[in-house]
């Protein structure tokens, strides 16, 4: 028999820096924030960090040395936020393994400095640069230079399938900013309703601006631990109760659900592979009292929606116009108003909301009882946590 | 941002491709023992992993399998092109590959348009595989 890693680590303390179009801050000093926070909402002081998982932000050993840590354990992961699940589980997995008993995983991101926003100029190391397209599908000599433009070529496939409609789309967008408007960390606070959505002007057509994610500043720390550390701390604990990683190849697309027949995506109408994160958590799908996923660009949350079978394949378009992902509505989603309109912050944020709404400290926003959020994003990656031990 | 167009850089790994576009040919990577064509170009089959995959010249024909109209440009030299069309196009012999569509107006593009290859000269390194609306009976 393997060795089952449920709920055998928890987050102990979760922080951030102040989001902002522009804090006119290095990411380090936006890390030391997020790090100062997350350690206030744990108890822990900075010398109980044994290990440092960087998603983005900056060098390791350049931050640690900055910050005044003395790690054990330290890892760098890649600067995308397909890798924010990966790196708590790792953690996760880490501390469960006594490798290091309080990892500080962070991440922060500082779009205004690299200039241009994604796709452009200087962005993002020059990715559209890459073999075989950049890391979203970019291809820039043939002026697929942003990010949106993978997630734009995958909803119109859908929406020619399936007969998805624009107002449909819309829906995603005006429910998320909703939900920002009730999370004062929120960038945007204003609501939208469906016909500002459809004067809002194009940019990769068929995506309008508010298809897509806020471009700004911001840090981001989660301090990962094992269940029973947990229990000492400052805050209940939340435990990691099961996790599915990411999946790469031929069939996956990451802005596009399995089959859809996107860039080299065999072309299908069977319904996505199921994904092994809840019997890994030990839950049922009905369990899930709260989604939350990467939605960069709005048909992520559909797509997200079908590839972990909340919906079969061409149904979620419909299901999130009928307002089932709003707040009060079968499965709430993205509650804090996710990248749309909270902030880029690479799933990280995310995550901060599920500590919080599992801790109930959501005040207007929260999720009546909730016991088990789950995380979740193309590429089959997935986190499920809970208040309760598994 | 620069006024440049942004071009791919040649590599050993892609150096046919793009030798065979300046002849203007469209070719995909081929390998030796399976006979699949695959793209994007890799240094092994995909399929088999097979290694030293050769090129092989395919019929340039094919279906836009999905398509995004670009109304904002993201590098400067794209600005006076705008709205610009960047297709995907599904080959007759199986692969997908991004380009532009020409001759044909943003708005007047659809999912399963059958299109051929042309090719459109940068400078004399790099010559880039567009597609344009497929003249029935040529």
């Amino acid at each position: 028999m393997t060795w089952d890693p449920r709920s055998k680590a928890a987050i102990a303390g979760v922080g951030t820096s102040q989001f902002a179009r522009d804090t006119g801050l290095t990411t380090t000093q936006m890390i030391s924030n997020a790090l100062r926070a997350a350690l206030d909402d744990s108890g822990l002081a900075i010398g109980d960090i044994d290990g440092l998982y960087v998603n983005a932000g900056g060098d390791f050993d350049k931050m640690a040395e900055q910050l005044g840590m003395k790690v054990g354990y330290a890892m760098q992961f890649w600067t995308h936020g397909r890798m924010c699940a990966p790196t708590l589980q790792q953690a996760a997995l880490s501390v469960a393994a006594g490798l290091a008993t309080h990892i500080a995983c962070v991440y922060s991101i500082d779009i205004s400095e690299r200039g241009g926003g994604f796709g452009g100029g200087r962005s993002h190391g020059h990715e559209e640069y890459r073999e075989g397209g950049g890391t979203h599908g970019e291809m820039a000599h043939y002026g697929l230079t942003h990010p949106g433009s993978g997630a734009a070529m995958a909803w119109q496939k859908y929406r020619h399938r399936y007969g998805a409609t624009q107002e449909q789309l819309g829906a995603v967008a005006t429910t998320t900013r909703e939900h920002a408007s009730l999370n004062p960390l929120a960038l945007m606070q204003h609501t939208y309703t469906l016909e500002d959505y459809l004067a809002s002007r194009f940019v990769i057509e068929p995506l309008r601006l508010l298809d897509c994610a806020v471009v700004n500043d911001g840090a981001v720390c989660v301090i990962v631990t094992t269940a029973e550390r947990a229990r000492d701390l400052r805050k209940k604990p939340v435990y990691i109760a099961g996790m599915d990683g990411l999946h790469a190849g031929r069939d996956e697309f990451v802005f596009a659900p399995p089959g859809l027949g996107i860039w080299q995506q065999p072309e299908s109408s069977v319904a996505a592979r199921p994904s092994r994160v809840y019997e890994r958590a030990g839950v049922a799908r009905a369990d899930i009292d709260g989604f939350y996923c990467l939605d960069s660009f709005s048909p992520l949350v559909i797509f997200a929606l079908e590839e972990f079978g909340f919906c079969k394949p061409g149904e979620a378009a419909p299901w999130v116009a009928e307002g089932n992902t709003r707040l009060g509505g079968k499965l709430p989603v993205n509650t804090n108003g996710g990248h749309l309109s909270e902030g880029m912050l690479g799933g990280w944020a995310h995550q901060v909301e599920i500590v919080r709404q599992l801790r109930g400290e959501c005040g207007r926003r929260q999720i009546t009882d909730a016991r088990v959020l789950q995380f979740a994003m193309g590429q089959g990656v997935s986190n499920i946590y809970s208040n309760e031990k598994l | 941002m620069s006024q440049e167009r942004p071009l791919p850089v040649i590599t050993e790994q892609n150096r046919g491709y793009w030798a065979a576009a300046a002849r203007q040919e469209l070719v995909m990577p081929h390998c030796t023992q399976c006979d699949k064509v695959f793209f994007p170009i890799a240094p092994v089959c995909p399929f088999c992993f097979a290694a030293d995959p050769d090129w092989k010249k395919v019929s340039g024909r094919g279906r836009v399998s999905s398509f995004v109209i670009f109304q904002q440009a993201f590098f400067a030299f794209f600005k006076n092109r705008l709205p610009y069309a960047v297709v995907q196009v599904e080959l007759d012999e199986g692969p997908r590959i991004n380009a532009n569509l020409f001759d044909l107006k943003p708005e007047e593009i659809r999912i399963g348009l059958p299109v051929e290859v042309t090719f459109e000269k940068v400078n004399d390194e790099i010559t880039l595989p567009q597609f344009r609306p497929l003249v029935r009976g040529t």
